[in-house]
């Protein structure tokens, strides 16, 4: 069932803080039991692709958190030089999805 | 992959008849879903990408509202199975390639997968040793799946952890001209959308991937005991 019939009004989302083009870090952050933010990502630095949605975070929704503060998702941007040590091709690159929450502005 | 059954399916199989013995659905609801699940393939995503190579319209509708786009071509997300069984995953990118770029798609920490475009992913696309490679070694596993392109291209990775699903518009290939869509759609095969390979004349079936015979088979129901 679509979580669109559960509630009746859905609260409106935490503010979308970032553009496509904006620099971004993904945060550091301490994650119990479930998170869809991958070990991999943590505290890389990319730029926003696009927004996407906006949706319940995966650390809420798996609990049936249907209330809690739904964010903006966007798909951010990485050089594979900038993951993964030693990389050797320059154009590569490596997208991948985030809540607004795990990320943080990286300045310019 | 290894032919043998799994504790996957045992489990699937006890979850299954408990359900049927509790009411949750009947025996007859799981065998119309299987059927319906085990009938789709790629062609809604072979004909998809067969339009937008001729019709440029299409394609400015494929890349910028995909969910319609594949309703026109008779797929829709929201009643994929015909049946009633609305997706909760409405968010679909479609991920176009240039003569600079390649998209290659996977899916680390599970295995999401287009499937109302798609069908079912293949075994290795669920294997860890897919998903745990691609996203740091690109380049040699599309050289395993014998595709090895120039440095100079661009290979961009596309992880798709969250609720956005993708697919990969390829390139259309040279040798090509004046075909309808129906000889398009037969060489945009189900591994040149998820990235591992690219579509060309004279290749209308991915290639097979090895299968390891089970040391001890278990013999599926109706099977004798070898």
């Amino acid at each position: 069932m679509s979580r669109q019939t559960k509630s009746a009004v859905p609260k409106s989302a935490a503010p979308a803080r970032f553009n496509a083009g904006d620099r971004v870090q993904v945060r550091e952050l301490p994650n119990l039991f479930y998170t869809r933010t991958q070990m991999y990502i943590r505290g890389a630095t990319g730029i926003i692709a696009e927004r996407t949605y906006e949706d319940l975070t995966p650390e809420d929704e798996p609990w049936n958190r249907d209330d809690a503060q739904r964010e903006q998702y966007y798909i951010v941007r990485f050089r594979q030089k900038d993951l993964w040590p030693g990389y050797p091709f320059e154009g590569d690159t490596l997208q991948t999805e985030l809540p607004d929450g795990w990320l943080e502005s990286a300045g310019k | 992959m290894v032919e043998e059954i799994t504790d996957f399916e045992v489990l699937e199989i006890a979850v299954r008849e408990l359900a049927i013995e509790k009411g949750l659905f009947t025996a007859e609801d799981h065998r119309k879903f299987t059927e319906w699940a085990e009938q789709i393939g790629p062609v809604g995503g072979s004909r998809l990408v067969a339009k937008a190579w001729t019709d440029p319209v299409y394609k400015a509708r494929v890349l910028s509202d995909p969910i319609s786009a594949c309703r026109e071509i008779g797929i829709d997300w929201a009643e994929p199975t015909g049946s009633g069984t609305p997706s909760d995953y409405m968010n679909l990118r479609v991920l176009e390639d240039t003569p600079t770029l390649h998209h290659v798609i996977v899916c680390t920490l599970c295995s999401c997968y287009p499937r109302p475009l798609l069908g079912h992913s293949p075994y290795w696309y669920r294997s860890p040793n897919y998903r745990r490679r691609l996203i740091r070694w690109p380049r040699q596993i599309l050289a395993e799946f014998g595709l090895a392109l120039p440095p100079e291209m661009e290979i961009r990775v596309e992880d798709s952890n969250q609720k956005c699903r993708f697919m990969v518009l390829p390139v259309r290939p040279s040798g090509t001209d004046g075909w309808t869509e129906k000889e398009l759609a037969e060489i945009v095969t189900r591994d040149t959308m998820i990235g591992v390979a690219l579509p060309r004349p004279g290749r209308t079936a991915d290639d097979v991937r090895p299968v390891h015979k089970a040391r001890r088979p278990v013999p599926h129901e109706g099977e004798a005991r070898p």
